[in-house]
């Protein structure tokens, strides 16, 4: 009923109700209690032993159908909830047409505003935001002994200090209203410069002797290399941003190719170390035949422990007691790759072996240490493989070297026309290293002789020396371009 | 047998038994297809031991596990001779399990793909009946005492000569022959690799070194071009 009282308040109308001022809380809730006991007993009441919840269901069933839903809560004091609160139920406070003056203005203006009766007399709220900037003042003779500078004139100084001084040391606005009719074009960082060297300066000059005076730092030249960054990657093209995405992609993966490569070259000394110890123990062999079957047993014995050197294949070991086919010792273990197994199969054809042979005792062992060295040949023809391609990488970072030296401004068309030629200089290429094979004098004509390693299929990395040079190039122009990017 | 070698589970500790087996299985053809049910051939898949011995001394049964399209497809043989006699028409992975007379041994299973057909026409025509044959070994690792003592009282099967229709001394010897020049061929070429390795790490490290020494040079008039 308040807003009824409010209406008839406005509308100046007679109440009809005794004057009272004060809205206060028990007749609020009387009267809301009055209107909610009607209301309940308009309503059907709920019957005994019927759950809550299916009586809501219902309840509001039969609403829909028969009975619009109240619009107002018709239950405001019942229940768990706190009671709201009411505003506006005060007393009303009178407000007044008053005169004003802004402390923070130097005229004492006088301007008028509504406002309550309480506070007439009270200072302007709003002054107390008016904050001034904190400038420092020179003098003539200051300014002669430490703040000259041959960029700028005693007037063109004087005049940024009064715009300073106007706008609140706002630079932007500083630099727009610049008169450059009487002063040169300064940029926005040439005018900051050359605030705060002189604030500076001149807290440095007058700090009492032996005390620290607190600088304010602003590095210009930092600040215009930034701007002229941010404007140069504003000014992209839309071609410009694609390049540079894919060369941001390209130089990822170079990255990614090189730390791969990396792991690979410490793989590789484990592996030659490994394929050594091997070549002694056979050398070993050799010198006494007689002896073989005695040095091969222990070694055949042990033989599941030492396979656990990098490369070999580690077979099960059947220590456990129980049954078991022999032909199961044969069987490689399922953590061997894809490729390994592949590998293998590919050598076994090679030498016209069966994948699995008559399974008794002695022939299972030789053949699986067979197996193991297939598998150490093939982790040494990954290794060489990673070693060409590092070769051939460093070697045109060497013609690019020399190239550099040479005076080759256009370096990516020495590259593309000469790719491999470097010609005043020697150096070590991978027939320097592979190709003296063949005169070893190692016996059983070699070189003639189709090696078991070709039939290997270094898979992924068993790309041609020729595309691998491509790729090099491509390589070290994408490294070049991302250079001239930075 | 020394009775302080046995373990809790009354398993001599230390001791191996192998017994070779053969299984396979042989094959006719019929010539031509037969008309009730469609099928062309007639096989045998067995399990026999590789010496003169009788099996059932240590082994209690063989389950051989045909195709589900046989009827009762799990055939159990109790006695030797080990072995199904069936006629179908085409090849299938037969399961073999064999179960031994001491139950605390487990089973062993073997797979063998039944095999029919070969390109050879005499074959076909059904004049000569097809043998796959394979050699295995069954290991016995610790085993009971009990089973250690069937298996080492087996007696002969037969007074005739015991012969296999594969020479399996002779594969054994060309297999042994063929690995063994395989394997020399193999550390042959590992050491050349490895040979071919050591080199081109060592040019690697030498073309390496000539770089840095070239980029100190570069570095000096590195162009600033930015």
């Amino acid at each position: 009923m308040a807003a009824n009282m409010d209406v008839r308040d406005i509308l100046e109308l007679d109440t009809g109700q005794t004057q009272n001022d004060f809205v206060t809380k028990e007749s609020l809730m009387t009267e809301g209690k009055k209107k909610k006991v009607r209301k309940l007993d308009a309503g059907i009441k709920r019957p005994e032993g019927m759950h809550r919840e299916l009586w809501g269901l219902l309840h509001t069933d039969s609403r829909y159908q028969t009975d619009a839903a109240p619009i107002i809560p018709s239950d405001s004091k019942q229940g768990y909830k706190q009671m709201k609160a009411r505003i506006g139920s005060s007393r009303v406070r009178p407000w007044k047409w008053m005169p004003f003056t802004n402390a923070a203005r130097k005229d004492g203006a006088v301007f008028y505003h509504w406002g309550r009766v309480a506070d007439e007399g009270k200072d302007y709220p709003f002054a107390r935001f008016n904050k001034t900037v904190d400038m420092p003042v020179y003098s003539d003779l200051e300014y002669q002994q430490h703040l000259h500078d041959d960029n700028w004139s005693r007037q063109e100084t004087d005049h940024l200090f009064d715009l300073c001084k106007r706008f609140d040391v706002r630079f932007i606005v500083v630099h727009d209203r610049w008169d450059r009719e009487k002063y040169k074009e300064h940029s926005v960082e040439d005018l900051k410069e050359r605030y705060y060297n002189i604030c500076n300066t001149l807290a440095k000059v007058r700090a009492p002797g032996g005390s620290e005076p607190k600088v304010k730092a602003f590095d210009a030249e930092h600040e215009r290399r930034r701007k002229f960054q941010l404007i140069k990657l504003f000014d992209r093209t839309q071609e410009q941003v694609e390049e540079e995405e894919y060369l941001i992609g390209e130089l990822k993966k170079i990255e990614l190719r090189k730390k791969e490569r990396e792991k690979k070259q410490q793989d590789l000394q484990k592996l030659i170390t490994a394929a050594d110890s091997n070549a002694d123990n056979r050398k070993a062999e050799r010198k006494n035949t007689k002896k073989k079957l005695q040095a091969r047993e222990p070694k055949e014995g042990g033989g599941l422990v030492s396979s656990a050197e990098p490369g070999g294949i580690k077979f099960s070991d059947f220590k456990a007691s129980g049954t078991s086919l022999r032909s199961q010792r044969m069987k490689l273990p399922a953590t061997i790759g894809q490729k390994k197994t592949k590998a293998i199969e590919q050598v076994l054809e090679e030498l016209g072996l069966e994948f699995n042979p008559m399974p008794t005792e002695d022939i299972v062992n030789s053949f699986n240490t067979l197996r193991q060295d297939i598998v150490l040949l093939y982790e040494l023809k990954l290794a060489m493989s990673t070693c060409e391609y590092e070769l051939q990488t460093l070697k045109h970072r060497h013609d690019q070297l020399i190239a550099n030296k040479n005076g080759g401004g256009s370096l990516s068309s020495y590259l593309m026309t000469t790719p491999t030629k470097v010609p005043d200089v020697q150096s070590p290429t991978i027939e320097d290293a592979a190709g003296s094979n063949s005169q070893d004098g190692i016996p059983g004509s070699p070189s003639k002789r189709k090696l078991l390693v070709d039939t290997i299929d270094v898979v992924g990395t068993g790309s041609t020396p020729s595309k691998k040079r491509k790729a090099a190039i491509e390589q070290i122009n994408v490294l070049k371009k991302i250079k001239q990017k930075i | 047998m020394s009775l302080q070698n046995q373990d809790a589970a009354g398993r001599l500790k230390g001791v191996t038994v192998v017994k070779p087996v053969i299984y396979g299985n042989i094959a006719r053809y019929f010539g031509k297809k037969r008309e009730e049910d469609g099928h062309t051939h007639q096989w045998t898949v067995y399990v026999k031991p590789y010496k003169n011995e009788d099996m059932s001394a240590y082994v209690k049964k063989v389950n051989f596990k045909l195709h589900d399209s046989y009827p009762n497809p799990n055939r159990v043989v109790t006695k030797p001779p080990y072995e199904v006699t069936e006629t179908g028409w085409g090849e299938f992975e037969i399961i073999i399990k064999i179960y031994f007379n001491d139950p605390m041994e487990r089973p062993v299973t073997i797979y063998h793909l039944l095999k029919l057909f070969q390109s050879e026409t005499d074959v076909m025509l059904g004049k000569k009946s097809l043998v796959v044959e394979y050699y295995d070994e069954m290991i016995f690792q610790d085993p009971t005492t009990a089973m250690n003592s069937m298996l080492a009282n087996t007696t002969s099967l037969g007074i005739g000569p015991y012969k296999h229709e594969t020479d399996f001394e002779e594969k054994r010897e060309r297999t042994k022959n063929k690995i063994s020049n395989a394997h020399s061929k193999i550390r042959f070429e590992m050491d050349q690799m490895n040979e071919k390795l050591k080199r081109a790490k060592d040019s690697i490290a030498k073309m390496k070194k000539e770089i840095s020494k070239l980029e100190e040079g570069a570095t000096v008039d590195a162009e600033p071009s930015l």
